[in-house]
């Protein structure tokens, strides 16, 4: 088992920049993730780690050893690939051996592997098979043997679970990490699946335009995002925002204020646009306020739409002024709105007008210029250094 | 005939009404003068046209008749100018020497001799060989080299790559003769470093004179038709395949050649079947000796003497020379056959 670390990897098609300057370390052992919208470099990155893509800058390293310019086979990575891609002209026994058989293991050897590998990922009594007669989740348990039969150093997982139907994702969701306690391998791991991501990983790589926007395990992701595109990422629904401009002593949207001190904020100043941003579980209806420890005003608000999920209720609520009539704007784009999870007792209903509160000690405010994060708890600012004052700073 | 009949109608839908042979239609609905014209019934109408009208009319409501008769007409067509000198063949190798006028349809006598006799006059054996040596090398080369280019021009973006496939492409344009006169005077050439292959130094009378070019002429159809097959090979296969093991030249040979099986199958047949057959080259780059590795075309040609021509024994020697790619087409089509129908990928 081995670390891997990328250096200042860049990937360049002609004028496109896929990857952008990406350094990174992944522990010996640790499953990491890289997680971003389609074509946000993620899966080139993995391709440079490898080695089927040669960045245009940058070093890899696996171990100690620098492998940029090493072929694929030298490696010792282990693939496993969205199309699955087993050979489709090789039963199964072929395809798992295929690598050993490669490297001239005697046929001994390469039995007892074979059959070690199916056993742990449960394929005994198919190795006869042809792909093509097996479910997609066979095919896919065959790839991950193919990978896991060679013991490599690090596992590398491009969204082997995206051509699988919902309820067998959510079952190889949870083989794939018992493989990984099991293996204590070295694992990264690529998807767009932000639920994946979570729940798997022991950190958490976000990218974005090729570039990494945060490396860190999958709450402080959650909790601390360093910026707004992984705040609205990271999360299902995703994170409420709303536009506002710092006052003296508040933030000041179009719907409602929120009391803060500016002056402790760093990197901006009074009259700067900064974004409030707040999960849905964080918004509570006004009842709900005395249990907070810090709660923001009251702020008038009509419910929308609600979408009971069972274990919780997404209800969309329109800020005071939008429900006065803005209906010809997509309410969903629309600044006004918010996003509220409450429990499925409470009782609430469409149209109905209610007075609902931010927990500030959940409130995130982000620098709308740069998206910059600025601080996720609104309830004890620290005192700013002298000296750091936001027009210094500027000019 | 009631098709025909109703199908000369002016109102007639195009037959698909017609075919069911259901309940009669109202009258009045068909005819939108109500029935009153001077033609009182089908079969008045019918009077009133030739058999060559009536043909068109019904070949207009039934196409499909005319199609099948074209499929008929043009497959006896293409069986008859294919299969007949075949046949003529035959009939002239069966008739005995001495009675070879006027062969139409029987021989004139009966001689299955002459299948034997050609091997006797002649080593026809030895020149059957030299032809089978020339067009397999020639195909081994052929795949080979043109497995590796089909690679690059089907899995590679680089720059300059279609207008290389076109230059490629225009290569075959060439008519093969432009390059003989060069070709010759540079195989008589006699090479220091080729003596201790050739025994003088030049590929005159060698195999190397008829493969090389050869090669090269029938190179681009087969790259062309192999640059398509290996296009279609998903990426992921050859990714995992060198993830797993092997450089890009063994995911060629391990994964792509074996999984593009019926493209090389059908490359390596025409290129086999169109240096077996070459004429041209066959015919100059030898001195036409068993021994100096002449071809097929030579063999035949042998049983032409100064003073007589043995036209029995040139069709019995030409049978035979089929023989070999009949088989190898026979075999060849089920491997394409059976190629295309397991190639089912999952992308």
């Amino acid at each position: 088992m081995s670390r891997v670390r990328l250096e200042n990897i860049t990937k360049r098609y002609g004028d496109e920049t896929a990857v952008d300057d990406i350094s990174l370390e992944v522990e010996d052992g640790e499953f990491v993730t890289f997680v971003g919208p389609s074509g946000c470099g993620k899966s080139t990155t993995m391709e440079t780690v490898a080695g089927l893509t040669r960045p245009t800058e940058g070093r890899v390293y696996i171990g100690d050893d620098d492998v940029t310019d090493l072929a694929p086979k030298n490696r010792g990575v282990a693939m496993v690939f969205q199309n699955i891609a087993l050979f489709p002209h090789m039963d199964v026994y072929e395809n798992i051996s295929f690598g050993l058989r490669l490297r001239k293991y005697d046929d001994e050897e390469v039995r007892r592997r074979v059959e070690e590998a199916a056993d742990i990922v449960q394929l005994e009594g198919m190795l006869d098979r042809m792909p093509k007669e097996m479910s997609g989740g066979q095919q896919q348990r065959v790839g991950i043997a193919r990978a896991i039969v060679r013991n490599p150093d690090v596992f590398l997982m491009d969204e082997p679970l995206a051509n699988l139907d919902a309820k067998l994702r959510v079952h190889m969701r949870t083989e794939l990490q018992r493989l990984h306690r099991e293996l204590d391998a070295t694992v990264i791991y690529v998807t767009h699946d932000q639920a994946e991501a979570m729940t798997m990983s022991n950190r958490i790589a976000v990218l974005n335009d090729g570039r990494l926007q945060q490396i860190a395990p999958p709450l402080v992701c959650y909790n601390e995002p360093t910026n707004l595109f992984v705040a609205g990422f990271i999360g299902s629904p995703s994170m409420n925002f709303v536009e506002g401009t710092l006052v003296e002593g508040g933030l000041e949207t179009n719907n409602f204020t929120v009391d803060l001190d500016p002056s402790r904020l760093p990197d901006v100043a009074v009259g700067d646009a900064v974004t409030l941003g707040i999960r849905p579980e964080d918004v509570h209806l006004s009842s709900y306020a005395e249990s907070l420890a810090s709660s923001t005003d009251r702020i008038d608000a009509r419910t929308d739409v609600l979408e009971p999920m069972g274990d919780e209720v997404f209800v969309y609520l329109l800020l005071s002024e939008a429900a006065t009539g803005s209906m010809e704007q997509d309410p969903a784009a629309s600044p006004n709105q918010l996003l509220m999870s409450v429990t499925p007792d409470t009782e609430i209903e469409a149209g109905q007008d209610v007075d609902v509160v931010l927990d500030r000690s959940r409130i995130h405010l982000f620098d709308t210029a740069t998206g910059d994060a600025l601080v996720h708890d609104i309830t004890d600012l620290p005192e700013r250094e002298p000296g750091t004052t936001p027009t210094e700073a500027d000019s | 005939m009631s098709d025909s009949t109703e199908s000369t109608d002016p109102n007639d839908t195009g037959g698909i009404d017609d075919a069911g042979g259901g309940p009669p239609r109202d009258p009045t609905l068909r005819r939108p003068d109500g029935g009153t014209t001077v033609l009182e019934d089908d079969r008045d109408a019918e009077l009133d046209r030739g058999p060559f009208q009536r043909w068109v009319a019904n070949s207009i409501s039934h196409p499909e008749r005319v199609y099948r008769a074209m499929f008929y007409v043009a497959a006896i067509f293409f069986l008859v100018t294919t299969l007949f000198p075949f046949y003529w063949l035959l009939m002239v190798a069966l008739t005995p020497e001495g009675q070879l006028q006027d062969i139409v349809f029987t021989p004139n006598g009966f001689n299955p001799g002459a299948f034997v006799e050609v091997f006797e006059v002649i080593p026809f054996h030895v020149y059957m060989f030299n032809s089978f040596v020339i067009a397999l090398a020639s195909t081994v080369v052929v795949l080979v080299i043109a497995s590796l280019a089909g690679y690059a021009f089907g899995r590679l973006e680089f720059p300059g790559r279609t207008p290389l496939m076109l230059l490629v492409l225009v290569i075959s344009f060439f008519p093969p003769a432009a390059f003989f006169i060069p070709l010759n005077d540079l195989f008589n050439t006699s090479f220091v470093f080729l003596e201790p292959v050739t025994g003088d130094g030049t590929l005159y009378n060698t195999p190397f004179a008829l493969v090389t070019p050869l090669s090269a002429i029938f190179m681009p159809l087969a790259i062309f038709i192999l640059t398509t097959f290996y296009g279609q090979i998903p990426d992921g296969l050859e990714d995992a395949a060198r993830v797993e093991g092997t450089t890009r030249l063994g995911a060629l040979f391990r994964v792509i050649i074996p999984l593009s099986a019926p493209g090389v199958a059908t490359a390596g047949v025409l290129t086999f079947i169109a240096v077996y057959n070459e004429f041209f080259f066959s015919f100059l780059m030898t001195d036409g000796q068993p021994e100096n590795w002449a071809p097929i075309l030579d063999g035949i040609l042998a049983y032409q003497g100064q003073y007589e021509v043995l036209y029995n024994l040139m069709a019995a020697a030409s049978i035979l020379g089929v023989i070999p790619v009949a088989i190898l087409v026979v075999i060849a089509q089920e491997k394409i056959v059976s190629g295309l129908t397991a190639g089912a990928l999952k992308e």
